[in-house]
């Protein structure tokens, strides 16, 4: 079975610093990792250079993606090919309606699968279906994309982007940032269901509270621009008890 | 003689009010002609790069084809080939008079006064380039009362196949009191996109008391040519002129928009769209004259440039003495796509009553990177990205459209992707 991703000895950084240095990863079809790291651990770094943004630089390592160089490709050119980054910041975009900024990325996923487009009945009901699930109303839907929108309300958002869009692989970017219990289980539950075992999964988070609600399978603490440790579930509760102080310590 | 002005055998020329007319329009441009960069009026927009080669009027004749460019909304057409009238739909709705300009002057004694005393050819050089040709365009006219249920589409339609054509038109709407209509202006072309020809147009439109007029205007001129355009508006109390132009063709391109709010309670809307690229150089000028108590204007312009190219807004609003009461409001906005593009803008207040309220405002700005990125991420290729968001940008102009097909319309010409589909 082909790994989903494969990160190899990645060295980059952005605006001429180093960040992320030497770091390796493999995340296998089913798989759920979470990467822990203290501030300024160069976790949006990384999750920046894994989906393309431009300004960010990778001065040696390979990385693939389903078995493809993903560093060569675009930024939209990795979403084309199954990867969602799950945003900590989601932007505003007045004029824009959340149906009509879904609508031009499912189809140009599709376009890119070689699949039909949706027609816009059929699209508008699917978004409306699965924004149900999230609590979002069909009027939020038809605002325009995060404008007035709530921490949470762009969180869920967030979540529906990846429904409509089906990823192999979602990472989610400090997902639960901002965000209060009952908002996390939304949108926990809402990721939950679009695991399955042919996707992967991988959570960038400084707290623990969401691995509550999505179990990783693998936890791994990330400092000084590479991963110091990795372990299963218990990791994650064992640096809450303890802080990241221990292991960074440990490891140095 | 001067560039651009030639002597050619016009119809008409044996009534005596239509000559002096003519004879008075190559006067005036004789001493002005073609605005010079140190005009005032024409600084930023510098139409003597355009004219390096002189333009010759077409040959009576010339292609007068029946173009059936057909538009994707329900209106009663009015076609121009190549600056002549060509046709006009015969199932005219009831309350429209319709007639080639030269028909008009010759049988219809009441619109002497009323051709050019509007357009003044001593402030305005080319409307007197455009006089000096004096006989082509259209002449409608708006029965007291009537509502015009379906637009009135005027078609300029250029075969761009003859070089260095000039093109003069000169139309005169006529809206009697509580009159409502709607009027398209199209602009387009087909053949050489690269062809250079020259359109210059003149608009004399009177809005009686209580009268409304919707103005839209599309240019889709070819990109070697240039079109100058001028609207001259009068409105009388209580009547309303709301317009929408939307420029994107054309090296040079001016839509000036004069009105004159005459009376208590007349209106005026004057909103506006442009997008360009490449060299050219688009001009949007307006000049609102408030002269009356409990006048009001409104304007927003947005613009979008990118390449090398220029835009141009000069905004005055002239509120008089004894115009108290009334409102003005004016914003111009802005997106440079590139480094190189630029804009000039020049807002001007002239406010001589006191108890008025009136503002002004500009605004420029460039594609947001983080917006662009967020779409890209979800898959949507860069340069559809770029175009969602020019569009998003000139949503809320365009949005001022109240006919639903038209804004329709506009909306896609203004999105070349769109137009695509």
């Amino acid at each position: 079975m082909e790994p989903l991703l494969e990160i190899e000895d990645l060295y980059a950084g952005v605006e001429g610093k180093e960040i992320i240095k030497g770091f390796n990863l493999v995340i296998n079809p089913g798989e759920i990792h979470a990467i822990m790291g203290p501030n300024g651990a160069g976790k949006s770094t990384l999750s920046n250079v894994l989906c393309g943004k431009p300004g960010y630089k990778v001065t040696s390592g390979r990385v693939k993606f389903k078995g493809k160089d993903l560093l060569k490709m675009s930024a939209e050119e990795r979403a084309r090919e199954g990867l969602f980054m799950f945003m900590q910041y989601p932007v505003d975009i007045p004029g824009v309606s959340v149906t009509s900024f879904l609508k031009h990325a499912v189809n140009a996923v599709r376009k890119h699968r070689m699949e039909p487009e949706l027609d816009t009945m059929e699209f508008i009901k699917l978004v409306r279906e699965e924004g149900r699930k999230l609590g979002l109303t069909p009027e939020m839907i038809k605002r325009d994309v995060n404008v007035g929108f709530s921490g949470g309300e762009k969180k869920k958002l967030e979540t529906l982007q990846m429904s409509v869009l089906k990823p192999d692989l979602a990472i989610l970017d400090e997902a639960d940032s901002g965000l209060d219990v009952d908002a996390i289980k939304i949108v926990a539950d809402g990721v939950n269901a679009l695991h399955t075992q042919d996707k992967g999964l991988l959570i960038i988070t400084h707290y623990q509270k969401l691995l509550n609600y999505i179990v990783p399978h693998f936890v791994h603490i990330y400092a000084g621009g590479k991963i110091v440790t990795t372990g299963g579930r218990e990791l994650a509760l064992e640096l809450e008890e303890k802080g990241y102080a221990a292991f960074v310590k440990d490891n140095q | 003689m001067s560039k651009l002005l030639h002597d050619i055998k016009l119809i008409g020329d044996d009534i005596p009010w239509l000559k002096d007319m003519r004879s008075a329009g190559r006067d005036a441009f004789a001493v002005s002609g073609i605005p010079q960069p140190k005009a005032e009026a024409w600084k930023y927009t510098k139409p003597i790069r355009f004219f390096a080669e002189d333009f010759t009027p077409a040959p009576r004749g010339e292609g007068c084809l029946n173009p059936n460019k057909n538009l994707p909304f329900n209106a009663c057409k009015i076609y121009f080939e190549n600056g002549v009238f060509s046709s006009c739909d015969d199932d005219l709705p009831q309350g429209v008079e319709v007639l080639p300009l030269i028909e008009a002057i010759m049988f219809k004694p009441e619109i002497r006064g009323k051709i050019g005393a509007l357009a003044d050819v001593s402030k305005h050089p080319f409307a007197a380039l455009n006089q000096a040709y004096l006989g082509e365009g259209v002449y409608i006219k708006v029965a007291a009362g009537t509502k015009v249920e379906k637009p009135l589409a005027i078609i300029n339609h250029i075969t761009a196949d003859q070089e260095l054509r000039q093109h003069s038109l000169r139309n005169l709407v006529i809206m009697d009191d509580s009159s409502q209509a709607e009027i398209m202006e199209y602009y387009c072309y087909d053949g050489e996109l690269k062809s250079s020809y020259f359109v210059n147009m003149v608009n004399e439109i009177y809005i009686s008391e209580n009268a409304s007029l919707h103005h839209y205007k599309l240019q889709s001129e070819a990109y070697k040519a240039a079109h100058i355009a001028l609207n001259s508006v009068f409105v009388a109390a209580s009547g309303e002129y709301k317009s929408f132009c939307l420029q994107k063709g054309a090296d040079l391109s001016r839509n000036e928009t004069k009105v004159i709010l005459s009376a208590e309670y007349a209106k005026a809307e004057v909103d506006a769209a442009y997008i360009m690229n490449g060299w050219a150089t688009i001009d949007t000028t307006t000049d609102i004259e408030h002269l009356k108590p409990f006048t009001q204007s409104s304007q927003l312009v947005k613009g979008v440039i990118g390449g090398q190219a220029k835009g141009v807004f000069q905004g005055k609003i002239h509120i008089a003495p004894q115009a108290v009461k009334t409102e003005g409001y004016q914003l111009h906005k802005a997106m440079l796509l590139s480094d190189e593009a630029e804009i000039d803008v020049k807002p001007e207040l002239e406010i001589f009553a006191d108890d008025v309220k009136c503002s002004h405002g500009a605004a420029s700005g460039e594609l947001n990177a983080d917006q662009l990125f967020y779409m890209r991420s979800r898959g949507i290729g860069e340069e559809e990205a770029r175009q969602i968001l020019i569009d998003a940008y000139l949503n809320d102009v365009i949005a001022k459209i109240d006919n639903q097909e038209i804004r329709q319309f506009m909306s896609m010409a203004a999105n070349p992707l769109k137009e695509r589909e």
